[in-house]
């Protein structure tokens, strides 16, 4: 069995497990860190440093996403420095950037909201000032206003450990640091494949889904998890749906297999056909020869399919029909399918469009 | 091998690369060549000497000439003298700057002499593009050792023993570093060189690759045995091109004798390694920084753990050490840790090198055993500060120190006492700062460079510096606030605290030392826009206005004066000063030390200028001002401060009456300054203008003598009280009140009141005379007695530049034939027959340095002498004379014999109807300080009437408009400061006529033309 470590924090001894931090040690126990650039599943960077601690006998406070326990140690989350610290790190965020949350689409589903109002801060110390730079309207799916950005840089773990597209990275340096694609592009202009995960993981306003603007505030929005239509993986997402429209989809961490809660482009932006008027709601049938097709029942169709095939079955044989399905069912479906066609039909003439 | 007489060496380093050394050094071939020398005399390019401010510099051996500023036009002469004739070229020899005393050899030259060379043993003695120079002097001896009889834990005991901390700043044993990377597991450790020197103004590092690049690689191959290391990287940054090539050689030949690569010696131990350039980012000296720019990443620090000696490099076990580090290890393995644990303090051993920079006379690198005083190395190694200037303090440690200032001169510098008195180590840059840098401008700069060169990943700094910089540049701006510096000392411990990296976690450090030591500078800058060293140029027009205790606008008259325009000269005089003819002969002229022409060559003679105006223009008139208001006011003293303020409230319409106890008004202008220097008339005059005004004056009545303080209080509303320091301090000797010991002041008010009777000789002092002191009063006391032909001799326990006396009246009274003797301190006065009949004293040698930044006399045992002396005149301070005030009047009096003042208030005693100012407050001061608190006094004393009564606050009537001409020369000339013409010869010694005659037309508007404006806004 692995040794467990002793340490205390807060007063409360706790037992951890080697390697651990004192982050994931305490969210264990339920003990509160506030953290900011913390994703798991990424790097460790220990870059907003509102996570700090005060642990017994070290230099200076430390990061609590970074450290790992050691035995018999002694941590603080509560303390006059520690609160200090949060604070002015909190109020230097706050007053680096255009945090308006009238009009931001992530009130309400904010970090950093969350984190002035946990602080109790009433107004940063600092004059508010925020780069000005331009909103990236440039695309249609993902919206980006680096006014809003507190440079955590998840998007870029995300977008480089996680999706492995290898396309946001940081430039230029100090105050001045900025986060986007190389040679400072749009998205559009870049290699970005829009799979949509930087905007996911963006704990304040910066990323946003354009579709999803003005359509519904997070107390607004039902979350329903369902499969992934598009193809054959059975991604895991949640629909967020508001008044009985999706208005955009979300990944979700803690749905595991098979996507650990990413997506793609298509799963991710791909929703307008749900409520299109060319979208096909009920079977057609041509009942006459150069006739119109009409609405029919779903008994209707499938009598009338079963009909058909039975005396096609009857008079060329099995091996005349032949089955193609879609690459957006999803494998159960696919698997259902291939197993009437050989059962019921009795015939191999199986197929699948997804033959790129 | 081939034998040569003589052999030059040229410092071939990048500072002397920049002040011409490759030029002389062709042209020495040249000349070699064309003399048919070249078999003779060989020429070597060494790496840097040391002495970078003096480059090019050249050595001859085997005499050990050092030859300074070389140019290449000097070399003819200097091959013929030197090489050809033998005769040592003296004006390209050293100078010393305070004594200048010539000096030719290095070894004789304080920068030299004092220094301890381990890890910049080779400079300036090796070609460092040769190994075999190098290993001539002993190179590689100790990797030798290290690879053939030493386990790697022998290493690391032996670097252990040393006691040898890491010198990129942060200290740490290097021992213990390597000790954790070889217990480290893993078959792939990197051993790396940090050579990203990147503070400002420090250059230690490159000088030593530059001067000896195979110490450090030595080093590396060492510390790679010790730890189980086959790959290195040296990490250079791209700035230091003339390094990198000189390391790539190194590399090249040591692979090249199988000194490094694979089997080095022939023992089986391999280790390769190569130069990675970095981009030039501050923040990849920071070690974790550095390794993964050297993975071909953004260099951004990540967090520790895991430290580098588990996981570093490519995440492999890695041990990272500067580059003075590793150039001390070779010699450190070769004679062993105790012999380098010899020198030093307790917990630092070894020397350190500094980058001695700034406002230092001997610029340049320094190796000097830990523990060696800050004073030691700004003054006797440094030579002080040029220009006569005051040191103010050091920076150490770059943008990650902090200042120590001059109280700490007597530190010892080592890690531990360095980071007490609030700054850090560092890599050893050294700036040195005089009075002329201001505290908050550099914490400004330190500040700017932090957030400029904040890599942005982590919050406290990448925001924190930036914020901490905005309010900096607000006080510099004059736009501070009150509670700004109480935010600077609540983020600098947070950002200290919290940040991720070493640049974060000390960027704070300036700001939190120049607050601590000059906290008061802030203050200034804040409440009062006031930067004293007239650096903040938001502040201010011009430098020399702000300087000027009354502000005068020194500017505009000295612009009328190259206009001609004398009239409207004088009254911009008379705006701000009441005794502009006074001030143009007695002034301390504060004004000139901050003139930005003195940047250039010398500052512009402004006191002569204002005299000019007073002596060649029509005074323009005063009418006396009707009294219009009820308050009536009684003045205690007619000196400067007295008579302003009673000027400055006549205006205002108050009835004034001045008492003096004096026969008549001046106060020390009258009494205690000779007619020499400011004639009785030109006094007068400008006395005469402040009784014109309606102020009387009532002399010889001394308050609580004649007019009793119960009467004065009663009889008046209000009262100013500026007495003046009109006591001599005693000397605290045997035998000080045996006739015949006078004080200065005293001595020169006796005078002064009977001037005819010493001239005519019915008072006299003898004609041997012994003046104790070196300020202005003393000076004026002998020059008065060699006047009433004495023999004057002037005792002063320090050394001429400590003295607090005028310079040009030193140079005066050293011409008229007064000896003065340094370093002597009075002992007893010597009587015979109940009179003076000598001093015996005793001789001074210059001990610690006290809290004024000189340092202090300390007596010589069995130095006493006696000189036989007729009188003794003890000039060595003098003290207010308060006791007219009586006790529990309400009035309070301190320790120091001067007065109170209310708290928060610049005048207002502790009586709210009592004012107080000039020396009487400040113990003895200026003229001009004087004026000062006399137009501060009258500013206060009325405002607080019309506060009292309700009234609305003064306004001043409007000025006399006088438009400023703005004439700028394109192209300034190098041109010294006019000479202010004297009065010479037999006549000046034996009189009391003024001795300095005033500028001609034609100098005053020369030396007018010399004035930068640098007031004007363009």
């Amino acid at each position: 069995m692995e040794k467990k470590i002793p340490i205390t924090i807060d007063g409360r001894e706790v037992e951890a497990a080697a390697g651990q931090m004192i982050l994931e040690v305490a969210r264990e126990n339920g003990i509160f860190i506030p953290t900011l650039c913390h994703y798991p599943g990424t790097t460790k960077v220990g870059a907003c440093r509102v996570c700090v601690v005060d642990v017994e006998g070290a230099r200076s406070l430390v990061a609590s996403c970074c450290m790992p326990v050691s035995p018999g140690m002694i941590i603080r989350t509560d303390t006059k420095k520690v609160r200090d610290a949060q604070r002015l790190i909190v109020e230097l965020l706050w007053a680096s950037g255009d945090h308006n949350c009238l009009t931001c689409e992530q009130n309400g589903n904010c970090d950093l909201q969350n984190l002035v109002y946990w602080l109790e801060l009433e107004t940063p110390r600092f004059s508010i000032q925020f780069p000005k730079y331009k909103q990236e309207t440039t695309n249609t799916m993902i919206s980006r206003d680096l006014n809003k950005c507190i440079l955590c840089g998840r998007c870029i773990r995300a977008c480089n450990e996680i999706q492995v597209n290898e396309v946001l990275d940081f430039s230029k340096r100090g105050s001045r640091a900025k986060v986007g694609p190389a040679f400072d592009a749009d998205y559009i202009d870049s290699e970005c494949f829009f799979c949509g995960e930087c905007a996911d993981v963006c704990p304040v306003g910066a990323i946003t889904f354009r579709q999803s603007r003005f359509k519904g505030r997070p107390w607004e929005i039902q979350k329903v998890k369902t499969t992934c239509t598009y193809c054959g993986v059975g991604c895991q997402m949640d629909l967020n749906i508001n008044n009985g429209k999706i208005v955009k989809v979300t990944g979700n961490r803690d749905y595991s297999q098979p996507n650990g809660g990413s997506l793609c482009i298509k799963g991710r932006f791909g929703l307008d056909f749900v409520n299109h008027p060319d979208r096909l709601k009920k079977p057609l049938i041509r009942k006459e020869k150069g006739g119109e097709l009409t609405e029919a029942s779903w008994d209707e169709a499938l009598e009338l399919i079963a009909k058909k095939f039975s005396e096609i079955k009857k008079k060329d044989g099995a091996d005349s029909i032949a089955g193609l399905s879609s690459a957006r069912c999803t494998n159960e479906e696919n698997y259902l399918f291939q197993k009437f066609m050989r059962a019921v039909v009795g015939t191999n003439n199986v197929d699948h469009c997804a033959r790129l | 091998m081939k034998v040569f007489r003589s052999h030059l060496l040229i410092c071939g380093g990048t500072g002397c690369h920049a002040s011409g050394s490759l030029n002389v050094k062709k042209a020495l071939v040249a000349e070699l060549i064309k003399r048919k020398l070249s078999e003779e005399i060989k020429i070597v390019e060494t790496g840097c000497n040391g002495f970078c401010a003096m480059g090019p510099i050249m050595v001859v051996y085997p005499e050990g000439v050092i030859y300074m500023l070389i140019k290449a036009e000097d070399i003819p002469e200097l091959v013929e003298e030197h090489l050809i004739k033998g005769r040592i070229l003296e004006r390209l020899l050293y100078r010393e700057p305070t004594t200048e005393e010539i000096i030719p050899t290095m070894q004789e030259i304080p920068f030299f002499a004092l220094q301890e060379l381990r890890v910049l043993r080779n400079r300036g003695l090796i070609d460092p593009e040769k190994i075999e120079e190098y290993i001539a002097r002993d190179g590689y001896q100790g990797m030798a050792k290290a690879l053939t009889e030493m386990t790697a834990a022998d290493i690391v005991q032996e670097v252990l023993t040393s006691g040898l901390r890491g010198r990129g700043g942060a200290g740490f044993p290097t021992g213990l570093k390597w000790k954790f990377a070889a217990a480290s597991p893993g078959d792939v450790k990197y051993v790396l060189c940090n050579a990203d020197e990147g503070d400002p103004g420090a250059f230690m590092d490159r000088s030593v690759l530059e001067a000896d690049p195979h110490s450090v690689l030595e080093g590396m191959v060492i510390a790679a045995k010790a730890i189980g290391s086959h790959n290195g990287y040296i990490y250079c940054r791209a700035e230091y091109p003339l390094a990198i090539s000189r390391m790539n050689i190194a590399i090249a030949q040591a692979k090249d004798m199988g000194l490094l690569g694979r089997d080095i010696l022939g023992t089986g131990f391999d280790f390769d390694l190569e130069i990675y350039q970095g981009a030039g980012a501050f923040v990849c000296g920071e070690e974790t920084a550095l390794m993964t720019s050297i993975e071909g990443k953004r260099g951004m620090p990540r967090p520790r753990p895991p430290f580098p000696a588990i996981a570093g490099l490519w995440q492999r076990p890695s041990v990272l050490n500067n580059v003075e580090t590793l150039a001390n290890i070779g010699q450190l393995i070769l004679r062993g840790g105790a012999w380098y644990a010899s020198v030093g303090t307790e917990r630092s051993k070894g020397t350190k090198v500094f980058a001695l920079t700034g406002d230092v006379n001997n610029v340049g690198l320094v190796e000097v055993p830990m523990g060696t005083t800050l004073g030691t190395i700004v003054f006797d190694i440094g030579g002080g500060i040029p220009k006569g200037k005051k040191f103010k303090a050091a920076q150490l440690g770059g943008p990650s120190g902090g200042m120590i200032p001059m109280q700490h001169l007597n530190a010892p510098i080592d890690y531990e006492k360095v980071a007490e008195l609030g700054a850090i180590m560092g890599s050893g840059g050294m700036i040195v700062m005089n009075e002329d840098s201001c505290a908050v401008d550099m914490a400004r700069f330190f500040m700017d460079f932090c957030q400029d060169e904040s890599c942005g990943k982590c919050t406290p700094c990448r925001e924190g510096t930036k914020r901490m910089l905005q309010i900096l540049v607000n006080i510099t701006q004059g736009k501070g606030k009150e509670g700004d510096i109480e935010l600077l000392e609540e983020m600098a411990p947070i950002i200290k605290d919290a940040s991720l990296c070493g640049l974060g976690q000390t960027a704070p450090n300036p700001v939190l030392s120049t607050i601590r030591y000059f906290r008061k500078e802030y203050e200034d800058h804040i409440r009062n826009h006031r930067c004293n060293a007239a650096v903040c140029t938001a502040l201010f027009k011009s430098p020399c206005q702000h300087t000027c205790p009354i502000e005068m606008d020194i500017p505009s008259y000295i612009s009328l004066i190259r206009a001609n325009r004398m009239e409207d000269a004088y009254k911009v005089l008379l705006r701000t000063n009441p005794f502009p003819s006074v001030c143009g002969r007695v002034c301390d002229h504060k004004c000139q030390t901050k003139c930005r022409r003195g940047k250039m060559d010398e500052p512009i003679a402004i006191k002569f200028l204002k005299r000019f105006i007073t002596d060649n223009a029509p005074r323009p008139k005063t009418e006396p001002v009707p009294v219009t208001r009820n308050e009536k006011i009684a003045v205690v003293g007619a000196g400067p401060a007295g008579l302003t303020a009673a000027r400055d409230l006549a205006l205002r319409g108050y009835k004034v009456t001045v008492f003096e106890e004096l026969p008549e008004p001046g106060g020390m202008l009258r009494w205690a300054i000779p007619a020499y220097r400011l004639p009785r008339n030109i006094l007068a005059n400008e006395i005469a203008d402040v009784t014109a005004l309606g102020v009387e004056i009532k002399c010889n009545i001394r308050v609580g003598r004649e007019l009793s303080f119960t009467k004065l209080n009663k009889n008046y509303d209000y009262v100013y009280m500026a007495p003046g320091a009109h006591k001599s301090q005693k000397m605290g000797v045997e035998g000080e009140d045996i006739p015949g010991v006078r004080g200065g002041v005293e001595f020169l008010r006796d005078f002064n009141a009977h001037e005819d009777a010493w001239v005519k000789g019915e008072k006299t002092l003898g004609s041997k005379v012994a003046v104790i002191g070196g300020g202005n009063s003393a000076i004026d006391a002998a020059r008065v007695a060699l006047r009433l032909g004495a023999d004057v001799t002037i005792l002063y326990r320090r050394e001429r530049k400590d003295m607090p006396a005028a310079d040009e009246e030193i140079i005066a009274a050293e011409d008229e034939g007064i000896k003065i003797e340094y370093l002597v301190a009075p002992l007893k006065i010597e009587a015979k027959d109940g009179k003076v009949s000598g001093i015996t004293c005793e001789r001074m040698k210059l001990g610690e340095f006290d809290r004024s930044g000189r340092k202090k006399p300390v007596a010589i045992p069995g130095s006493a002498f006696t000189l036989a002396m007729d009188a003794i005149v003890a000039s060595i301070g003098q003290v207010p004379d308060l006791t007219f005030v009586p006790k529990d009047c309400g009035v309070s009096v301190n320790k120091w014999d001067c007065f109170d003042l209310a708290k928060g208030s610049k005048s207002q005693t502790t009586d709210a109807r009592f004012y107080a100012g000039g020396d009487a407050v400040t113990g003895p001061d200026t003229v001009i300080g004087a004026i000062a608190a006399g137009h501060q006094a009258a500013r206060d004393m009325d405002a607080a009437i019309r506060l009292a009564g309700g009234e609305p606050a003064y306004e001043e009537p409007a000025e006399e408009k006088i438009i400023i001409p703005l004439i700028i020369d394109e192209e300034g000339e190098e041109a010294p400061q006019g000479k202010m013409p004297e009065l010479h010869g037999p006549d000046r010694r034996a009189s009391f006529v003024e001795v300095e005659l005033g500028f001609s037309m034609e100098d005053a508007v020369k030396e007018a033309a010399r004035c930068l404006r640098c007031d004007a806004e363009v």
